[in-house]
């Protein structure tokens, strides 16, 4: 019974991942977004001048499974395209891009561009993205999909739970596909997102954990 | 002299003297806490509001402007604009931002 409710427990509260549809915080804000997972840790600190550009810093750490990982540390810039503002709804169009430095399995300079679309209301939320991972010899393009709803609108100073499901293919990677259903909590200026990436696949379980603040 | 003075006192503290005024707007595309976020720090930079409220539910954002201080509605228009969303919708209201969330509080009970 406990072993059962504590499987019912790491699934509901499963897989945290991924990130907001916000790349970047409003005009003269700072965003700080971590993850952190057994395959993927990553630290991006960014400064928004306006509500179009964001420039920042940022550690990627590719950790496959039975591979020596990888790190990837340099500078990223984040800007918003498009963005349609729907009476009930926001859709946005991102390109962001990072050029830095690759150490551990592959070394040299590295680069990782990537495209984005989000579209959210205050209850759906639905966000494709197509990102290439690159460094001598790694070939880590990702492309991904997320979905989620809300349990219930909540107002400005509330807590907000959602409900979040991403599915991700990585290029020459293990895992190289992952599901991650994750619950997220948005209040103000910050969101925690908890879940499990394959949480149906013994061998490649883990758990993850996203934190994004805005100040 | 007693009576004008009497009459003087009526019209200062009278409601229609002393009511606020606020600039209410409806907002598209902000659904989000941060977008919210956003707005509201926006607002609270503006010297002549004396306070700001979001109601991120019913899309909507007021600016309690502060006694002997106005705001065009043009300019508040751009200031929302400015921080990324678009106004359907904008007006003066002779409420503060507290009788704006009462009347809200007590709409959404009527339901």
């Amino acid at each position: 019974m406990f072993k059962q409710l504590s499987v019912a427990f790491l699934l509901a509260v499963s897989s945290l991942h991924a990130q907001s549809a916000a790349l970047m915080g409003f005009e003269d804000s700072y965003m700080l977004m971590t993850e952190t997972g057994e395959y993927n840790q990553e630290v991006m600190f960014n400064y928004a001048p306006s509500i179009h550009h964001a420039f920042g810093i940022e550690v990627m750490r590719m950790s496959p499974k039975g591979m020596r990982a990888t790190t990837m540390t340099g500078i990223n810039y984040t800007g918003l395209v498009k963005r349609w503002n729907l009476p009930s709804a926001q859709a946005n169009i991102w390109v962001m891009g990072s050029v830095g430095e690759a150490r551990g399995m592959h070394n040299g300079f590295s680069y990782s561009p990537s495209v984005q679309f989000d579209y959210e209301t205050t209850r759906l939320y639905f966000l494709a993205k197509m990102r290439m991972v690159r460094a001598p010899g790694m070939n880590n393009d990702t492309a991904a999909i997320q979905g989620g709803f809300s349990f219930y609108e909540a107002d400005f100073d509330e807590t907000q739970p959602w409900f979040v499901l991403e599915a991700k293919t990585i290029q020459n990677y293990n895992p190289s596909f992952q599901v991650t259903p994750a619950l997220r909590f948005i209040n103000k200026n910050y969101f925690l997102e908890f879940g499990v990436t394959n949480p149906f696949d013994k061998s490649d379980r883990a758990p993850r954990l996203n934190l994004m603040f805005t100040y | 002299m007693k009576k004008i003075l009497f009459i003087l006192f009526c019209l200062l503290t009278s409601p229609v003297v002393l009511a606020a005024t606020s600039i209410k707007a409806e907002v598209n595309g902000m659904v989000c806490a941060f977008c919210a976020k956003g707005i509201e720090k926006k607002l609270n930079a503006m010297p002549e509001g004396q306070g700001a409220f979001v109601d991120l539910k019913r899309r909507i954002v007021v600016l309690e402007l502060k006694p002997q201080q106005d705001v065009p509605l043009d300019a508040f228009t751009q200031v929302i604009k400015d921080a990324g969303y678009a106004v359907s919708k904008v007006e003066k209201v002779e409420q503060s931002i507290v009788e704006i969330k009462t009347s809200i509080k007590a709409s959404t009970k009527g339901q």
